[in-house]
């Protein structure tokens, strides 16, 4: 097996669209969720959600920017950035021996919604010829791979909130069996829509709106939580082989070290402790770390009722004595749940915390839930000494629990 | 206005391109307008010359030669006239 680097990060996210300035907000505490406005948003019963701050036309031109759904636009952005921090030459690769692993679990919503919007609400037979292309899930991977001519395997993994996490976890794995040198992985999701918005409110899993500040309304860990807060975003990371990153004397940000997957089978959405513990364990064992080199947990910590409990009883299950002592973040309090895209985006939180040795904080926990009793990092950023390895968890409706290890960087 | 000139003008307008590059002999493809990109136009086209563009395979590679099709739409088709006001 071939060690696996990470040697660039991009982000499209919600109060930064660089990971420089999104994980200084985090450590700021800087929540970015807010009521939002859109066509019929009056009509949901809470129109709040963690936006990002972005204009396509910055970055394409106009005839291409209308063949790309708004998550094709974080996903291309966020993969230029990490191209470019890479400094990798694509001229000088085998672009047979590079691809593309995205995850999205909604795709292409907002096209989704105007197709439905002009066939069914205005009656009309004129959908835009580019429905298709703009909405399947495979749109983003797929411009991603054109942009850079990358003619390796181009994969798209829509396992709802992991489907990054395993796009991430799984280009890995392409890497460390050798059969290709160069991924570019991460997902990306754009689900503020009115139908998809209305379609989450349904399932009765979004928070209720904090009428004192919108912003506080997404509580992970806390007793009065009361659900999730949709984002919208993208993250990308570049992966490489190890001794190919070396060759081109690339700067090594982390080692991928392990990644893990189990499945829950009780309920399309009920979390088990043993699922999630057995995907964290299985990233351990596969990064060849005891639980007490993690430094930090980039938790899946949604807020809802459910998550939060039965992930922190999996968290003690298996680091046991050591529960206590290790650091534990939510950090969809701050920049919302990016679904699809939220398993790469919170990897990149976890490999910023790791480069910095700085812990973003659970924010919004005022009131500790007795049911999740961790070092939750509560309110304020937290520096420390240095690091060695930290871990991200994303589990997801349908049950594919991912965790993601990154190591420091050592020859 | 000819067809032409409306066209330099929704591409300039709507597909934010810039005047000097919309020449006649100007190709569709430099522009970054494929096929589809010219069936999302004829949107506009029904709209403002009044004429049904039919569901045809097409190949038109110029913007002289999408507004010579448009222009031959035109002279095929009954002007389409609001049925009130024809009484």
């Amino acid at each position: 097996m071939r060690r696996v680097a990470i040697t660039g990060t991009g982000v499209i996210a919600p109060g930064g669209n660089t990971p420089g300035e999104f994980f200084g907000n985090l450590v700021a505490g800087r929540s970015q969720i807010r009521k939002i406005d859109g066509l019929d948003f009056q009509r949901l019963a809470g129109p709040i959600a963690a936006p990002v701050s972005f204009d396509g036309a910055q970055y394409f031109p106009a005839p291409k920017l209308r063949m790309l759904d708004r998550v094709s636009q974080f996903a291309l952005a966020a993969a230029r950035q990490a191209l470019a921090e890479s400094g990798l030459q694509l001229h000088s690769v085998d672009n047979d021996r590079c691809g593309v692993f995205m995850g999205t679990g909604m795709g292409g919503s907002q096209t989704t919604d105007d197709g439905y919007r002009t066939v069914y609400a205005q009656q009309s037979d004129r959908v835009k010829p580019f429905t298709v292309l703009m909405a399947m899930n495979n749109a983003a991977a797929a411009w991603i791979a054109i942009e850079f001519a990358l003619t390796g395997p181009c994969l798209t993994y829509s396992t709802a909130c992991s489907s990054s996490a395993v796009a991430i976890g799984e280009a890995a794995l392409r890497i460390a069996h050798g059969e290709v040198d160069v991924m570019l992985a991460g997902g990306a999701e754009a689900p503020l829509t009115f139908g998809t918005l209305k379609a989450w409110e349904a399932l009765h899993t979004l928070a209720t709106p904090d009428d004192l500040d919108v912003s506080t309304s997404c509580k992970p860990f806390s007793l009065d939580r009361s659900g999730m807060v949709l984002g919208e975003g993208a993250a990308v990371i570049v992966l490489e082989d190890w001794e190919h990153a070396i060759a081109r004397g690339a700067t090594i940000l982390a080692e991928l070290a392990g990644y893990g997957l189990a499945t829950d089978t009780a309920h399309l959405t009920k979390p088990t402790v043993a699922g999630q513990a057995a995907a964290m364990r299985r990233a351990l064992r596969a990064a060849r770390l005891e639980p007490s080199t993690i430094g930090y947990i980039n938790a899946h910590g949604t807020g809802t009722l459910a998550n939060d409990a039965v992930e922190t009883t999996a968290i003690k299950d298996v680091f046991a004595q050591q529960a206590a002592e290790v650091p534990v973040s939510a950090t969809k309090s701050m920049h919302g749940h990016l679904l699809g895209a939220a398993g790469a985006l919170e990897f990149v939180v976890a490999l910023e915390a790791l480069r910095h040795n700085h812990l973003p904080p659970t924010m919004h926990l005022q009131k500790p839930d007795p049911a999740c009793d961790l070092d939750f990092v509560a309110n304020t950023a937290r520096a420390v000494s240095t690091i060695d390895a930290v871990m991200s968890n994303s589990f997801a409706f349908g049950g594919t629990n991912a965790v993601l290890i990154a190591r420091r960087a050592t020859i | 206005m000819t067809t032409l000139q409306w066209l330099q003008m929704t591409l300039e307008k709507e597909y934010g391109l810039s005047p000097d590059r919309l020449h006649a002999d100007a190709g569709l493809e430099e522009l970054g307008i494929d096929s589809l990109g010219v069936m999302e136009l004829f949107f506009s086209v029904e709209d403002a010359f009044k004429i049904t563009v039919p569901q045809e395979q097409i190949e038109l590679k110029s913007i002289a030669e999408v507004a010579q099709y448009i222009d031959r739409l035109i002279a095929s088709q009954p002007a389409q006239v609001d049925s009130e006001t024809s009484v």
